[in-house]
């Protein structure tokens, strides 16, 4: 282990201020519209959904101009993932009955079989997951925190009405996501300096305990510098006089152009095919 | 010409290298430390100073070009970076904030510890450090979030100077304390450094800071050694440096004034202590 760059091999929640189509729309429709597709991606079990998914969002990377090898590089981690999705669907998945329904046989062993069925879940679980992970890569590309804040906070308005502090939940998590990449950062920084003085934290020696414990030199640092940035944001939030969302106004208003109202038709289409698609076969 | 402790040549540095965010911090550095002198790296900040120093012990490794630390190459994956580290300790910026032991000698002792060594050794040695950087034996069991932050930064230093490198590297170690704790701590180091007679390197971005200290300068700009020499000759070349935003020290751009203005003076001195003698005699 000779690399600390923590942050390097986080490819998404990375914003890229490409300047695209997409990201000149409303940051409520840019938010509100990954999410749909998401979500219709988590509905909808087929096969042919999952790799419509794919090509969706790889048509909107494009789109976006978001390197395509950028978003590629955001899969990595869910390699392991897809080792898991694999032997569970193969272990916990009803072969017998699948194979009295037709399905083919794969491969048996012994008393373990494995029917042609369970691989094609696996395979559409897998495929979906991709499409996911591209969607949430295309979204942190199209929209920075800023963006989202905004898209949250005017997509909660109509909610306070009903007593909802949309502008604080909002603040919160601004703070929140500004607050990663500077641990990150912070993190990073402290493993160097500890490495510097001989600790070591790549081997996995020892059992749970002490490898816990040879965290110490991180954990107690980084603890301590997240408590006092907290506490020196609160004083320059007091000291700048705010006094939470009760008549503030923005400087960047929400509005609506007929292309926004354009981009949020096609994503219900797109959300509702993804759901219905071959639903009837 | 005696062998160079640490080589580095033609080394080149991108940060989040592969994605979108790239950017060059290192481009083509040449650089070199001897034994028993202090090297000083000036440059303006986002010149590449901390990224060269972290290539000084394995944190980082080269991504094109050659470190040579006592003869190994970094690049070499077999290296044992370990055993790099105890002979070139590195102090990073504000490290007062790396501290994490509840008492002052325990964090001290963290570096001797992981080097294995006998407790009597690591007791012996904790005891030298602190002594070096200043700190009296009854701060041995004070608590180390108890202490304001110039004594933290003496409590950091110690837990470098406790592993007795042989080269040490100091990453702006008199970043924002105040005119005394400055002069204090380099006073500390320099008395360390001719005691021991080890190598330091020391980066800054304070001309003033390096003048009276460093016996040979590397001017860094824009990941590049742009001026390299003994101190006074980089010193010499005042509208170089300008040209790179930095500033010759208050003394030295006086002097140069005065020769400007007629008066035989040579400006050639880099500290106060240096330029009276000069001065005295123009006066004469």
């Amino acid at each position: 282990m000779s690399d600390f760059e923590v942050l390097r091999t986080l490819s998404f929640g990375q914003y890229l201020p490409t300047g695209s189509i997409l990201h000149r729309l409303d940051p409520r429709v840019r938010l509100t519209g990954v999410v749909l597709l998401a979500l219709a991606l988590m509905v909808n079990p087929g096969p042919a959904v999952g790799l419509l998914g794919i090509v969706l969002a790889l048509g909107l990377l494009l789109l976006a101009r978001v390197p395509l090898g950028h978003a590629l590089r955001s899969l990595r981690p869910l390699l392991p993932l897809f080792a898991i999705v694999l032997a569970l669907q193969m272990l916990f998945y009803p072969h017998r009955a699948a194979l009295a329904a037709g399905s083919p046989l794969v491969w048996q062993w012994g008393p373990i079989v494995v029917s042609a069925a369970s691989l094609v879940g696996a395979l559409a679980m897998m495929l979906r997951m991709v499409a996911i992970v591209l969607l949430l890569t295309l979204l942190t590309g199209i929209a920075d925190t800023t963006d989202l804040v905004h898209a949250v906070e005017g997509m909660l308005r109509p909610f306070q009405r009903l007593g909802l502090p949309a502008h604080e939940l909002a603040l919160v998590l601004a703070i929140t996501m500004r607050f990663i990449p500077l641990l990150g950062r912070e993190l990073e920084r402290l493993m160097k300096a500890q490495a510097a003085r001989g600790a070591d934290f790549g081997r996995g020696r020892g059992n749970f305990l002490s490898r816990a414990r040879r965290m110490l030199p991180l954990l107690i640092p980084l603890f301590l510098a997240a408590l006092r940035r907290a506490e020196e944001l609160a004083l320059a939030i007091e000291a700048r006089g705010y006094a939470g969302g009760r008549g503030r106004t923005c400087l960047v208003r929400l509005r609506m152009r007929p292309a926004d109202f354009l981009a949020l038709g096609i994503a219900l289409a797109l959300a509702a095919l993804l759901v219905f698609l071959d639903r009837g076969g | 010409m005696e062998q160079a402790l640490i080589e580095v040549h033609d080394l080149h540095y991108t940060y989040m290298r592969g994605t979108p965010l790239e950017t060059t911090a290192l481009c083509g550095v040449d650089f070199s430390v001897f034994a028993g002198e202090i090297v000083g790296v000036i440059g303006p900040t986002g010149s590449g100073k901390s990224t060269l120093l972290q290539h000084l012990n394995g944190l980082l490794r080269p991504q094109r070009g050659t470190v040579r630390v006592f003869g190994q190459d970094l690049s070499n994956p077999r290296v044992d970076l370990r055993a790099i580290r105890r002979r070139v300790a590195l102090l990073f910026q504000n490290p007062e904030d790396q501290l994490f032991e509840r008492y002052v000698a325990d964090d001290v002792a963290f570096g001797p510890l992981n080097l294995g060594l006998p407790l009597e050794e690591v007791r012996a040695r904790v005891r030298r450090a602190m002594e070096a950087a200043g700190l009296p034996p009854s701060f041995e069991n004070r608590l180390t979030w108890a202490l304001s932050a110039g004594e933290r930064r003496r409590v950091a230093l110690a837990g470098v100077l406790a592993l007795e490198p042989e080269v040490l590297v100091l990453d702006e170690p008199l970043a924002g304390l105040d005119p005394r704790g400055r002069r204090e701590l380099a006073a500390l180091l320099r008395g360390w450094q001719r005691q021991e007679r080890r190598a330091v390197v020391w980066a800054s971005h304070s001309m003033e800071e390096i003048a009276g200290l460093a016996d040979r300068v590397y001017v860094l700009a824009e990941g590049r050694v742009v001026l390299e020499g003994p101190t006074r000759q980089v010193f010499a070349q005042g509208e170089v440096l300008a040209r790179w935003g930095l500033e010759v020290p208050a003394v030295t751009q006086m002097l140069v004034e005065l020769a400007r203005a007629g008066l035989p003076v040579r400006p050639t001195a880099l500290t106060l202590e240096e330029a009276l003698p000069l001065l005295e005699e123009v006066l004469r």
